[in-house]
């Protein structure tokens, strides 16, 4: 994935009530307009070559580590 | 008339007499029983204090009754209220180990309550945790808000609470559970701050 990857798009995700299944004090993080998984992970990382990890945590819900939609909730590990 | 006088005189000295004569021979009577009443109360021990304050304290407050009576010399009337009260004194230790039990058994559901919550919760806790301090280790730089000294203090926190929960498992399969769960709750205190450290939201 380079590091400009296609920020999320405003549309909705596709099962916008659906919360992936995580315990208590799994960490998520709400993706906004113009977020891409490396900007994510500069975010709460840091380091945004960390991104690779949140998509790993996130594959019940992310086919592709470029596609992510607006509203959608990452675990982040 | 003289004479009647004189035997009037030597019975008011033998009645007297004797009246001292039963006197003195209950003074040490009541003198024991009052010592064989303190001394129950002392075999008690402090359990009673701690467990039973209301029984030990009627018990010392008929002791103090009777002997205000034993220095009004009032041994017949020592005598005839001890053996009630020494009951109850006998009574003491067994009343307070009896109450103790209860407390301890009431302790015991407590903590047991309390550790299937903390069993129930630390672990997610702290995988979470070291989670994030591993990713955080593997960064090559901080994110915003996080200092390296923060950072360094938060994962010592995560590898304290780490030892700390081992120890408190440990604890709860020798079956000490007062210990078990005090030291969750110490694992609690660190995985919490750590969390706040790092900016991870508690769920």
């Amino acid at each position: 994935m380079p590091e400009k990857t296609p920020p999320a798009t405003g549309a909705p995700p596709e099962q916008p009530d659906a919360v992936p299944a995580g315990d208590a004090y799994t960490q998520w993080y709400e993706v906004k307009k113009g977020d891409t998984l490396w900007k994510i992970a500069t975010e709460v990382y840091g380091d945004g070559s960390l991104y690779p990890d949140i998509f790993k945590a996130n594959q019940d819900t992310l086919s592709d580590p470029d596609k992510i939609q607006v509203g959608q909730k990452l675990r982040i590990p | 008339m003289k004479l009647k006088s004189s035997f009037a005189g030597f019975l008011t000295f033998v009645l007297a007499a004797a009246l001292l004569a039963g006197c003195a021979n209950q003074k040490e009577p009541a003198q024991k029983a009052i010592a064989d009443i303190e001394a129950a109360v002392a075999a008690a021990g402090p359990d009673a204090m701690q467990y039973i304050p209301d029984q030990v304290e009627a018990v010392t407050t008929q002791v103090a009754d009777l002997k205000s009576r034993f220095d009004q010399k009032d041994y017949k009337g020592v005598l005839a209220a001890a053996p009630a009260v020494l009951t109850q004194a006998q009574g003491l230790s067994a009343a307070a180990a009896s109450a103790k039990q209860a407390a301890d058994a009431a302790a015991l559901e407590a903590f047991n309550a309390e550790w299937t919550t903390l069993a129930a919760d630390v672990p997610a806790q702290l995988a979470a945790v070291t989670k994030r301090v591993e990713m955080l280790s593997k960064s090559k730089k901080l994110p915003k808000g996080l200092d390296a000294a923060a950072f360094e203090a938060a994962k010592a926190g995560t590898d304290d609470a780490t030892t700390l929960w081992s120890q408190a498992m440990t604890a709860q399969a020798a079956g000490n559970m007062e210990q078990a769960v005090t030291t969750a709750r110490q694992v609690k205190e660190k995985l919490n701050a750590a969390m706040a450290s790092l900016g991870m939201s508690t769920g």
